[in-house]
C-alpha cells in the first residue's frame, strides 16, 4: 500500500484563524467590549439627562471622570495602595490555593479532613473577618492582603483538586508504562492537564480579588485608602467622586482579571491554535538537520 | 521455551474479588510475529494485557520477556489503546517523543527521528500542529509512532482502530501492516472484529468470559502481503466461521 500524504489531508480545524486579518481580530476582541462599555457610559448620560436627576443624586458620566481627573494627584498613592493589595492576596490566595488543591489531591485523607474547613471558611461573612484580623495583625497592609487571599484561595483550590481528580487514568497508565517516575508524570501530564481549571478559579479569584481589597481598606484601615476615600466623598454629598472612585475601583478589577486572562492565553496556546509558535529550539533544530526533506 | 520466543508467560492470572478476570493462562508469542487477541468484553484480554504491561500485578504466575522476568515492571513494552491519549497541548511531534520526555531527556536527535518518522508515514506536514488539528485517522496514526519510536521490541495494542469508521480503519489496517513489516517489531493486538483479526495476524487467540481464559489457538494459513481480496478467501472465511462459532458459546 502507497503511503502518500495526499489522502491524509481532511483535518477537521484548518488554520483558518490566522488567515484572519489583524484589523478584524482587533475589531473583534477590542473593539466590541470598547463599544459595550460606551454604550453604557451614553445609556447613563441619557437617563440623567432625561430624568433631570440631580448631580447629588447622580452624577453624569463626564463629570465622574472630572471628579477622578482633577484630584488625580490625591487618588494616584490611594489606587497604587488597592493595586498592591490586590495583587499581594491575589499572588498569595493563588500560591495558596493551589497548594492546597495539589495537597488534598495528593493526600485523600487531608481532602477529607480540610475540605470542610474550606467551605466553613467561605461562609464566615468577610466583614465579620475584619475585626479580628486587625486585632491580630494591626492596620497595616497585612490584615487587606489576608481578606483578599482568603477570597481568592478558595475558587483557585476547589478547580485545582477538581482538575487533578479528572486527569485521564488512561494517560497516567500509559506514562507508567513507559517507566516515567512519578513526578515528571505529575510536572508533564497532570500539571498542564489542570492548566484550563487553574485559569478558571484564577479568573475567578481576579474578579473578586478587588472586592476584597475594598472591604479590607473599609474594615481594617487606618486613614488613607482608596475606600475611605469614597466614603468621605458620600458623606460630604460629592456624589461625581463616589461615582469616580467606583470607576476607578472597577478599572482596576477588570485589568487584573485581563492580566490574569492574557496569562492564560499566552500559558495555553494549544486552546486557540492549530499549529504551535516557533520556538529557538525547534529553529535550532531545524537549520540542523531537516535537509532530509 | 523455544528459542525465539519474546514472550512468555507462566500460570498468569488475575482474579478481582469474585470475578476471576483471567483463569492461569500459559501462552507463548515468537519473536516477530503478528498475534491476534479476539474475545467479547468481559473475556480478560485487558487484564492479561495490563499485566504484561506491567500495570497490574498478577495473583500467580510469571511474565518473562526475552527470557527475562519482568513480572509486575513496566518500562518494557509499547502499548496503545482505543483512546489515542495524545495530549493536547504538544505538538505532534512533542507527542511522539513523549516516552523520553516522561523517562529522560529529549536530545536533538529523538526530535530528528520523530520528525523522518512523521514524514515516512505522511505526518511530516502536521509536525507542529495541535493534535485538536487532525483527523481520527491521523490521531491514530501519531500515536502509533508515539508507541513506535519507544523502540520496544513488543507492542501492545489494545482495540488501536475501534473508534474509526469502517473506511479507515481498512487503511489503518494495511498501514499498520507496512509498518510492522517495515520496522520488524513483534505485535499483540487485541481486537472485538473477527474480520480484523484475521486480516491481521499470524495467529489468532481467542478469548471467552467468565471466567477470562484462551479457549482457541489459531494458525492463520493466509498468505502475505494481505489485500482487499484476501478478505473473501475461501481460507479466511473458514477461519472466520470457526472463530464466529467460538465466540458465539461453541466448544473448540
Amino acid at each position: 500500500m502507497s503511503v502518500s500524504d495526499t489522502n491524509l489531508a481532511s483535518a477537521p480545524r484548518r488554520a483558518n484563524r490566522s488567515s484572519e486579518s489583524v484589523a478584524r481580530k482587533v475589531a473583534r476582541n477590542v473593539g466590541v467590549p470598547v463599544l459595550s462599555i460606551v454604550l453604557l457610559l451614553v445609556v447613563w448620560q441619557a437617563i440623567v439627562v432625561g430624568f433631570h436627576v440631580a448631580p447629588y443624586i447622580a452624577p453624569r458620566p463626564y463629570q465622574a471622570v472630572l471628579a477622578v481627573t482633577q484630584n488625580w494627584s490625591t487618588l494616584w498613592p490611594l489606587v497604587l495602595g488597592t493595586i498592591r493589595e490586590t495583587v499581594y492576596g491575589f499572588v498569595a490566595g493563588a500560591a495558596l490555593g493551589i497548594s492546597l488543591g495539589v495537597i488534598m489531591a495528593k493526600v485523600p485523607v487531608l481532602q477529607r479532613l480540610v475540605y470542610p474547613v474550606l467551605v466553613l471558611s467561605q461562609a464566615v461573612p468577610i466583614i465579620a473577618l475584619a475585626a479580628p484580623l486587625v486585632l491580630i495583625l494591626g492596620f497595616s497592609v497585612t490584615p487587606k492582603v489576608v481578606i483578599v487571599a482568603w477570597i481568592v484561595f478558595f475558587p483557585v483550590t476547589v478547580n485545582v483538586l477538581d482538575g487533578l481528580s479528572h486527569v485521564d487514568q488512561d494517560l497516567v497508565n500509559l506514562a507508567r508504562v513507559y517507566g516515567a517516575p512519578r513526578w515528571r508524570t505529575f510536572v508533564q501530564i497532570e500539571v498542564p492537564a489542570t492548566a484550563t481549571p487553574l485559569f478558571s478559579g484564577l479568573k475567578i479569584g481576579a474578579t473578586y480579588a478587588v472586592t476584597g481589597a475594598i472591604i479590607g481598606e473599609l474594615a481594617a484601615s487606618d486613614g488613607s485608602s482608596l475606600a475611605l476615600y469614597q466614603e468621605h466623598a458620600n458623606t460630604n454629598l460629592n456624589t461625581a467622586a463616589v461615582y469616580g472612585t467606583t470607576m476607578l475601583m472597577t478599572v482596576i478589577g477588570i485589568s487584573w482579571f485581563l492580566l490574569v486572562v492574557g496569562a492564560e492565553v499566552f500559558a495555553t496556546p494549544w486552546q486557540r491554535r492549530t499549529v504551535a509558535r516557533r520556538s529557538w529550539r525547534r529553529v535550532a533544530d531545524q537549520s540542523e538537520g531537516d535537509s532530509a526533506r | 521455551m523455544s528459542a525465539s520466543a519474546i514472550l512468555e508467560l507462566r500460570d498468569v492470572g488475575k482474579v478481582f474479588g469474585d470475578t476471576v478476570a483471567l483463569e492461569p493462562t500459559t501462552l507463548s508469542i515468537e519473536e516477530g510475529s503478528f498475534v491476534a487477541i479476539v474475545g467479547p468484553s468481559g473475556c480478560g484480554k485487558s487484564t492479561l494485557f495490563n499485566v504484561i504491561a506491567g500495570l497490574l500485578e498478577p495473583d500467580g504466575g510469571e511474565v518473562r520477556l526475552h527470557d527475562r522476568p519482568v513480572t509486575g515492571a513496566t518500562g518494557h513494552v509499547g502499548y496503545m489503546l482505543q483512546k489515542d491519549l495524545l495530549v493536547p497541548w504538544r505538538t505532534v511531534e512533542d507527542n511522539i517523543t513523549m516516552a523520553k520526555r516522561l523517562t529522560g531527556r529529549v536530545s536533538s536527535a529523538h526530535r530528528a527521528e520523530a520528525r523522518r518518522v512523521a514524514r515516512q508515514y505522511g505526518l511530516g506536514d502536521f509536525l507542529r500542529h495541535y493534535p485538536s488539528a487532525l483527523s481520527g485517522g491521523m490521531r491514530q496514526r501519531v500515536a502509533f509512532m508515539r508507541t513506535l519510536v519507544t523502540h520496544q521490541p513488543l507492542l501492545l495494542l489494545d482495540e488501536p482502530f475501534g473508534a474509526l469508521d469502517a473506511q479507515t480503519r481498512l487503511e489503518m489496517q494495511q498501514w499498520l501492516l507496512q509498518v510492522w513489516k517495515d520496522t520488524e517489531r513483534t505485535v499483540l493486538f487485541i481486537t472485538h472484529d473477527v474480520d480484523e483479526s484475521i486480516f491481521l495476524s499470524d495467529r489468532v487467540l481467542v478469548m471467552s468470559p467468565r471466567p477470562g481464559r484462551v479457549v482457541a489457538d489459531f494458525v492463520n494459513p493466509l498468505a502475505r502481503p494481505r489485500t482487499v481480496d484476501t478478505l473473501t478467501e475461501p481460507d479466511f472465511v473458514v477461519l472466520k466461521a470457526r472463530i464466529m462459532h467460538l465466540l458465539h458459546g461453541g466448544t473448540p
